[in-house]
């Protein structure tokens, strides 16, 4: 028998229809993984089945009960758990504390009875497999500890099915197959599963059956054993095609930056030489190395090993020095890394120049003014006073300015991490236009995105990282969507 | 009703911008209605006695430095036991010397070492600005207390516990009374000297806050440090100079009190000074959370805070004991009307809203 069936459900965020009646069945103990890409829709489903956000239209049925508009409370208390990929234990408490918060057990006096929930904590622990103390501050254990403390406190209030946010994001090898191993003793118990990952070897190890979304529609569902990763790859990405013709070959001058054997915090051995005028881009998952490259080729992270070269010169030091030597990087989150509230739209502008030329002590407004208003042509930034906050601006007319806070400092070497998110469609197609533009006018660029059509569109070659390594490179004209998956979740090897 | 909405509008949007400009008008008005309630008449005389008074220039002088280390979203708490530090040095220095750009000179430097070490600590081993700054509070008065007595009379200036310009010494007449105590004939009136050093800082701060890539850098840490490292800011260095900005600031104060008092006592003297600043500063406009506020505020903001004092000091039957209780209630009062005006505004908002809503 069915534990759930959410039939027909639709979702519209004002005038966008996000999920037009998907539908997603599950079996006791069974663990089943949802896929798609970003945006497909997954999270929001999950939202509706616990509770966070109302469906418009469509049925829920859990547990032989069914649920009209249910609350978070209510979906609490039929047995569903949501365990984040942003984990949501508390630090600063105790494993047995975090496990027993909200629901503390006490004694006569009505003081926690702290022998009680230990033991308990410990039974908990002993019938999962898990090694763990319950008396130790949770801000000692490991991600993976972590992960399965989340768990674990899911069960014990008796959770029958348990949704999985990429767990396996912040985990090792050994961890995941750890954690693979307690889903499976649980599985036996009669739990349930949602699992939702990227990652095509890993669905195949651990998941029964699976259902694919793709931009907010049902695509497909069955067993695993049924499938292959390259069918499930296909089934997500579709049979899109994206118009290329805004890219066009151009000539690339000499080598302008140079990566040896480069070994840093999240990435090793990588090589790359990317010349004067091409535009490269870096696509991986959240951990794949790409990102954290990048930023170590800017001098944001240290550099373990191996060589940074630009114009010839090696890196190293403070981002200050990075920059000297003619590197800028466009960091991903904008809000967290890029904006700077309190400042004005111009000052915001001016920043990464001002902190190049520090050693001219005095800003020249006028002049920042007319090299602003340049730019801001140039990159068709729709802002009416150049001294409003920066906040004033939409996030694509944001990320413009920031475009322009780099290309101000007239660095050779442009590093673009994600730079069209939270960018609507209009500005996305502008920004790549806005880069073709730069690397013809002999700029070196790399970008980090895991949009492929972006990537179909701008850039020369492509490199995908898993796991810290670059594991393939296609050409321009090899780049497809599904073939990039299939490199970047590892499914080629699964 | 248009019109009216659109005068209170202006005077809102006016109020935010240059709230520290209405509070010190409001409080400047309350002064002079009590001296007229006295019986007196309210004359130039009470003014420039605010704007040459020690709270006005030497507090004001030490809460453009703290302004400046609020906005990177740190806090000072050692800049009135750093200003006995800067006012002993620099004291010992002229009746040594009888040089008074030496005297200047020494309070300005032990001010920064003062400050460096802070800076240091802060922005460098990325201590908590409460704690390092709490720490050299009680080592810079307690080292001053410690050394006073032990120092040669015709060095300290005095044999009861505290630092003194030798009355007899060549510039004692010009410090005290042509400086500290002077006043510049402007035509009409006559302008208290000290304010007018105040005056030229503040000027010198703007500069530096509004059009030096040192100012921007200031804001663009106190506003977001990730941004702006990656921005190329160095983070810490920047932090560290605040805090040297902030005791060289201590250090013109110091030189501003041997003038005006002659004298510094390591047990009392500059006790508080730190919150009186902060006091200036929120008074002032400047954001506690960093980032955010014009230093011309902030001597707007020393001139309220003086002003009070003196209010409370002409009310007959209130004592100077109560003087503080005041100044806390003009401080909670000000900051109540800048937090509490938002929210009811928006709960008016919510309210014609919610009429419309039924009214359709």
């Amino acid at each position: 028998m069915a534990l759930l069936e959410m039939n027909n459900i639709y979702k519209t965020f004002g005038e966008t229809t996000v999920l037009h009646g998907v539908h997603l069945d599950l079996n006791e103990g069974e663990v089943h993984a949802l896929l798609g890409e970003n945006g497909a829709g997954k999270s929001t489903l999950m939202n509706i089945l616990t509770g966070v956000l109302p469906a418009d239209k469509g049925s829920i049925v859990f547990d032989g009960k069914s649920y009209a508009d249910p609350t978070i409370q209510e979906m609490e208390k039929a047995g569903i758990a949501f365990v984040h990929q942003e984990l949501n234990v508390i630090n600063d408490l105790t494993v047995q504390e975090n496990i027993f918060l909200c629901r503390e057990i006490r004694n006569k006096a009505g003081l926690l009875n702290k022998k009680e929930m230990i033991a308990k904590t410990k039974q908990l622990f002993d019938d999962l497999g898990v090694d763990m103390n319950p008396t130790v501050m949770v801000s000692e254990l490991k991600t993976a500890e972590k992960q399965l403390l989340e768990i674990c406190r899911a069960l014990y209030t008796n959770a029958k099915l348990l949704i999985l946010d990429e767990p396996t994001t912040a985990l090792s090898n050994d961890e995941i197959d750890h954690l693979f191993s307690i889903i499976n003793n649980l599985k036996a118990q009669g739990k349930s599963f949602i699992f939702i990952s990227h990652k095509m070897p890993e669905i195949f190890a651990i998941a029964d059956r699976y259902t694919v979304f793709r931009n907010g529609e049902f695509i497909s569902s069955g067993n695993i054993k049924d499938t292959n990763a390259r069918d499930i790859t296909s089934d997500m990405v579709g049979a899109k095609y994206e118009e290329t013709d805004t890219y066009k070959e151009r000539e690339l001058g000499e080598v302008v930056l140079e990566l040896k054997n480069a070994t840093g915090i999240g990435f090793e051995n990588i090589n790359l030489t990317a010349r004067k005028g091409e535009i490269i881009a870096f696509t991986g998952l959240a951990g794949s190395g790409a990102s954290e490259c990048m930023q170590t080729i800017f001098g944001a992270q240290h550099l373990d090993n191996g060589e940074i070269v630009v114009n010839g010169k090696k890196l190293e030091g403070s981002i200050l020095k990075h920059m000297k030597n003619s590197v800028g990087l466009l960091p991903a989150n904008r809000r967290e890394n890029s904006v700077i509230p309190d400042l004005t739209i111009l000052e915001n502008y001016s920043i990464a120049e001002n902190s190049l030329s520090g050693n001219r002590p005095f800003i020249i407004k006028k002049s920042e003014i007319k090299k602003y208003l340049e730019d801001k042509k140039r990159l068709n930034i729709k802002a009416e006073n150049h001294d409003d906050l920066i906040d004033a601006l939409s996030g694509g007319n944001k990320q413009k300015v920031f475009l322009g806070r780099w290309l101000n400092t007239g660095v050779d070497v442009l590093l673009f991490d994600n730079p069209t998110q939270g960018v609507d469609v209009g500005a996305k197609a502008e920004i790549y236009k806005l880069i073709l533009e730069f690397a013809k006018q002999g700029k070196t660029i790399i970008i980090n995105t895991l949009e492929i059509p972006e990537i179909q569109k701008v850039a020369d070659r492509c490199l995908v990282f898993y796991d810290g390594h670059i594991v393939k490179e296609f050409k321009h004209s090899e780049v497809n969507e599904k073939d990039v998956m299939l490199y970047s979740t590892n499914a080629i090897n699964s | 009703m248009k019109k009216g909405n659109n005068i209170l509008k202006t005077i809102g949007a006016l109020w935010s911008k240059y709230s520290y400009i209405f509070v010190a008008v409001i409080i400047f008005l309350g002064y002079a209605y009590v001296i007229g309630a006295n019986g007196r008449q309210f004359n130039w005389g009470h003014i420039s006695g605010i704007l040459g008074s020690q709270n006005t220039c030497i507090v004001g002088v030490m809460a453009l430095g703290m302004a400046l280390v609020i906005i990177t979203g740190g806090i000072d708490l050692s800049l009135g036991a750093n200003l006995v530090l800067a006012t002993g040095c620099s004291i010992m220095v002229y009746n040594i010397t009888n040089s008074i750009p030496l005297m200047f000179i020494t309070a300005v430097a032990a001010g920064a070492a003062g400050g460096l070490v802070n800076g240091l600590l802060v922005g460098y081993i990325k201590m908590p600005p409460f704690i390092a700054t709490l720490g050299t509070q009680l080592i810079y008065r307690s080292y001053m207390l410690s050394i006073v007595r032990e120092i040669d009379v015709n060095i300290a200036g005095s044999s009861s516990s505290q630092f003194m310009l030798l009355s007899d010494s060549k510039y004692y007449e010009f410090l005290k009374f042509n400086i500290g105590n002077g006043k510049i004939n402007l035509g009409a009136i006559d302008f208290p000297i000290i304010t007018l050093i105040l005056i030229a800082f503040v000027a010198l701060l703007m500069v530096v806050s509004k059009c030096t890539k040192f100012g921007k850098k200031v804001y663009a840490v106190g506003s977001n440090d990730k941004s702006a490292r990656l921005a190329g800011i160095n983070v810490e260095l920047t932090k560290c100079l605040v805090y040297v900005c902030a005791g060289a600031l201590v250090g013109v104060g110091a030189f501003l009190q041997a003038c005006k008092v002659g004298s510094v006592t390591p047990a009392s003297s500059g006790v508080s000074y730190e919150m009186y600043a902060v006091i200036a500063c929120v008074l002032g406009g400047i954001n506690m959370s960093g980032g955010r506020g014009n230093l011309l505020g902030v001597a707007f903001g020393a001139m309220s805070y003086s002003a009070v004092s003196m209010i409370i000091v002409n009310i007959p039957g209130l004592t100077v004991d109560i003087q503080n209780a005041f100044q806390g209630l003009v401080l909670i009062t000000v900051i109540l009307i800048q937090l509490v005006g938002p929210m009811i505004k928006e709960k008016i908002r919510q309210y014609k809203k919610h009429r419309e809503g039924a009214k359709a």
